[in-house]
């Protein structure tokens, strides 16, 4: 193996030869990852898409310091990860915001957890909650509101922390295609408001060249790692809805799907265990 | 429950509204009467049976002796005072142990839930605990703490505290994980999860064992005032029993019924208010 090295001094996110094992009931222990190296820059979007089960999840918690590395190392701002890391942001892709407390408590929640004065946390929150829309909904409980609502608590829940690096996992991969698109295009513009580094973990391909500066393919799993990196240099701003219609998207698409094609196959092929008899 | 709001926008629609809600009443109505036919069954039934036989009357009681004896209860008192003061003499006791064996539970339970290594240091003393039957804890107590309310009170922590602990601890482990992840993430320390997390989650098991516990809240003051007491319903129960007086027991017993079901209608309100967050439940049969 090589000598550690370590990353730009500006990176955001510098992965080096991440590996994540978890423990099973039999002997050997599952190899999420192996030998992962990513790097972000600060304000940089990455989607990363892999085909499902191939650790992009295992990625962010690890990034996030909910799970520590089985070896190799993670930096953040060039600090080791160790416990939750500061300065971080986080959607899950299921609901994650409190089911019993209301959106203006949910979105203060942050700044409340951090010390800030009840009052101050409070008018923070109000604006936030106007920035996603749901201006008269503060008093709301999450059951009373729609999936594209409850995502929207769930960003400002977030972004009212300002964190220097969000990380997003199949945020909006519960809603339907025409509200996806939306929340689409609103994350965009609020990304542009703080410009946080994002991690934007998706099986969509389409979805991850509309939104990101990056789009980084993931291998089939077990074992992951990095298969190919994509600049996408499409103009910004972007309206998620018609960019896929332009000539450069075209382009961008084909090339990486050839990348992602075979992970998507191979990984098709283990989870149905066809892969010998069919040969497909 | 939510009740419908009848806008009528149009008259048909006002008086489709109108017959909707005139056909619930009418199942309302026939709900109570049948209920009410029930009870005049069974209570004229015992009456009709017993009353002719003096030997049967003091074996079972007559629903018409169980209201004499419930009316001179409360105009001239009873043996061993005024019947409002055995009444709160029970109370107090279930009352001061549910609260003290409900705090106690919730306490323990999610400290046992989210601290490993106490969990594995006392489940099995726990374990052992709640296999003996407890109510025979209670002569320990009368023998250790005298007749006062002290040994009751004990009496019904014990028994009210297994069912509320072992809730809050499952409750406590069944939170949602990306609960607890995500108010981390958003900058909570160990005990804001504990207290904003977990605790109100873990609020839907622990309201569930309330309304089972406070039945045993009832059970442990009264056991215990059997066991040995100077006042209370459980004494005055022993009492009637000792002299023949079937309808004492029974008079004492629609009192301790009334009593739980006021309990039981407070301990639905907190629910309400406290699981207010909750969507509405799928609507069915109260009970």
């Amino acid at each position: 193996m090589h000598a550690p090295r370590s990353g730009p001094p500006g990176a955001a996110i510098a992965m080096r030869d991440v590996t994540k094992q978890f423990a099973t009931e039999g002997p050997e222990p599952y190899t999420a990852l192996r030998d992962l190296d990513l790097e972000v820059a600060p304000g940089e979007f990455c989607a990363v898409v892999g085909p499902t089960g191939c650790g992009k999840s295992t990625t962010l918690t690890l990034v996030a310091g909910l799970e520590q590395p089985s070896a190799g190392t993670v930096r953040v701002h060039g600090a080791d990860v160790s416990g939750i890391t500061p300065g971080v942001g986080f959607m899950f892709q299921t609901d994650a915001i409190l089911p019993w407390k209301t959106v203006l408590d949910n979105v203060s929640a942050g700044p409340r957890f951090r010390g800030v004065a009840k009052g101050a946390a409070v008018s923070g929150a109000r604006d936030w909650i106007r920035r996603v829309g749901l201006s008269g909904f503060e008093d709301r409980y999450p059951h009373q509101l729609s999936g594209g609502m409850r995502k929207r608590v769930a960003l400002a829940q977030n972004l009212i922390n300002e964190p220097r690096i969000l990380l997003m996992d199949e945020p909006f991969s519960a809603l339907d295609v025409q509200t996806r698109a939306k929340m689409s295009d609103e994350l965009l513009s609020l990304w542009e408001l703080t410009r946080p580094a994002v991690v934007f973990v998706t099986h969509d391909l389409e979805e991850a060249i509309a939104l990101a500066d990056t789009v980084v393919v993931l291998t089939a799993g077990p074992a992951a790692t990095i298969k190919a990196r994509f600049a996408i240099d499409l103009p910004r701003p972007r309206v998620v809805q018609e960019i896929r219609f332009e000539r450069r998207f075209v382009d961008l698409y084909q090339q990486i799907w050839d990348a992602l094609r075979t992970e998507v196959d191979l990984a098709y092929a283990q989870t149905t265990r066809i892969s010998g008899e069919a040969g497909a | 429950m939510t009740t419908e709001v009848d806008s009528p926008a149009s008259p048909a629609a006002g008086a489709a509204a109108v017959a909707r809600r005139s056909r619930r009443r009418t199942h309302a109505v026939l709900v109570h009467t049948v209920q009410a036919a029930v009870l005049v069954v069974l209570l004229g039934g015992w009456q009709l049976l017993v009353q002719g036989d003096q030997h049967a009357i003091v074996l079972y009681g007559l629903p018409s002796g169980i209201f004499d004896r419930l009316r001179s209860w409360v105009t001239e008192g009873t043996a061993l005072g005024s019947l409002g003061s055995q009444i709160w003499t029970t109370i107090e006791e279930a009352l001061i142990g549910f609260a003290i064996g409900t705090v106690l539970g919730i306490v323990c339970g999610i400290a046992l839930g989210r601290i490993r290594f106490l969990s594995e240091v006392f489940g099995p003393f726990i374990k052992v605990l709640n296999a003996i039957p407890r109510i025979v804890l209670g002569s320990v107590f009368v023998l250790a703490f005298g007749l006062g309310l002290e040994s009751k009170i004990l009496l019904v922590i014990v028994l009210v505290f297994f069912g509320v602990f072992f809730n809050a601890f499952q409750g406590t482990r069944e939170v949602d994980r990306t609960f607890i992840a995500n108010a981390s993430i958003l900058g909570a320390s160990r005990w804001q999860v504990t207290r904003q997390v977990v605790l109100p989650s873990a609020f839907t098991w622990i309201i569930a064992s309330l309304h089972v516990s406070f039945g045993f809240a009832l059970i442990g003051a009264i056991v215990g005032e059997f066991l040995g007491g100077y006042a209370g319903l459980g004494v005055l129960i022993k009492n009637a029993q000792g002299t023949f007086d079937a309808s004492g027991v029974w008079a004492a017993m629609v009192i301790m019924g009334v009593v739980a079901l006021i309990a039981e209608w407070l301990i639905t309100r907190l629910e309400r208010r406290l699981l207010r967050w909750r969507p509405a439940q799928l609507s069915g049969p109260d009970l």
